[in-house]
């Protein structure tokens, strides 16, 4: 009897996306159905007031085949109760044995996730996460101060870290859906340093690490906004890291 | 062992031998003993800040900036826009 098949559950928590939800999933369903892959949508809204739940609403009628296991699911909260906590919630409804897990503002191209599960497949890797930093991965939309302030915490982060990986804040990964759960479980970080802790763990855990060079095409819509307060929070999040794990 | 006790360890290891050759409890040809030993510290402190320096110069000179991305991007925008319209849903 043939293996269950591989099913991709795509975690995609929302906040204010109105505008990005529509494209993000017309390009991951595009992307999956040119593969022959199985996949579904899992966006977690906490509570947008922009209405990106009626525009989830609309996709839901658009992509879904009654009948047929639900493609997009719209699983929302009560309000605006963290990355970390979101993923945590979109687990529950996932019923495929991978998650993907990336941001919704066109940051994270879909057309990298045929690469990324190659990649998985290749040689079994318990996670593949994209890179902007090796091979021809690149950003688009930054200015030189970006650049190095970019640069340079990645420097800071390795030196002290010293990971293993290239893109340690990146959130472009493909997981194993065990593995996910074991790392998210003794994951304590909230918010920024989230995603940098998930994968330190990871890797002090024993997991399988590849990395797929992406190109991120930044600041789309409006401004993206790197202060000083979120600099020392980086900081912070990097030496907690270091006395932690 | 967690990041920290790993590098402190090692820092610590380090330390103590440079304290046997600091102390002259090592024996060490003289030329070595009195004029590379003392500013070794100050020696590698420099040296490594020049190093991640050069890092950093390098890693933002080389920055991979990727316009072709973003073009692809937006007239990828346009079709979903279009294909979307069709199927129902409003795009602003």
């Amino acid at each position: 009897m043939a293996p269950p098949a591989d099913k991709y559950s795509v975690l995609l928590p929302t906040f204010n996306e109105r505008k990005n939800l529509p494209i993000i999933t017309f390009l991951l369903a595009r992307t999956f159905a040119a593969h022959n892959l199985d996949w579904e949508l899992i966006i977690i809204d906490d509570a947008s007031p922009d209405g990106t739940q009626a525009i989830a609403a609309q996709l839901l009628r658009a992509y879904n085949t009654p009948k047929q296991p639900p493609r997009i699911k719209l699983q929302p909260r009560a309000g605006k109760l963290g990355l970390g906590t979101a993923y945590v919630h979109g687990l529950q409804f996932a019923t495929g044995n991978f998650i993907i897990i990336m941001d919704a503002d066109f940051s994270h191209h879909p057309k990298f996730l045929p690469q990324m599960i190659a990649l998985q497949k290749s040689s079994n890797y318990d996670i593949v996460t994209g890179t902007r930093y090796a091979g021809n991965g690149g950003v688009s939309g930054w200015d030189l101060k970006r650049k190095l302030v970019s640069r340079g915490a990645n420097l800071f982060a390795d030196t002290v870290l010293r990971p293993g990986v290239s893109d340690l804040t990146g959130s472009f990964r493909l997981y194993k859906v065990d593995v996910l759960r074991q790392v998210m479980k003794s994951t304590e970080s909230k918010g920024y340093s989230f995603q940098m802790e998930m994968m330190v763990r990871a890797k002090a855990m024993g997991f399988t690490v590849a990395e797929v060079p992406i190109s991120f095409v930044d600041r789309v819509y409006g401004d993206s906004k790197l202060g000083g307060e979120e600099i020392a929070e980086y900081l912070k999040g990097v030496l907690g890291l270091w006395v932690k794990v | 062992m967690t990041r920290a006790q790993q590098t402190l360890s090692i820092g610590l290891l380090v330390a103590s031998v440079y304290m046997v050759a600091f102390l002259g409890l090592a024996p060490l040809p003289a030329v070595i003993q009195n004029e590379l030993i003392p500013v070794l510290p100050i020696w590698a402190i420099v040296s490594f800040g020049a190093y991640l320096l050069f890092k950093l110069g390098y890693g933002v000179l080389t920055f991979n900036d990727v316009p072709e991305a973003r073009a692809e991007l937006m007239r990828e925008i346009q079709e979903a826009r279009e294909e979307l319209k069709k199927k129902g849903v409003e795009v602003d």
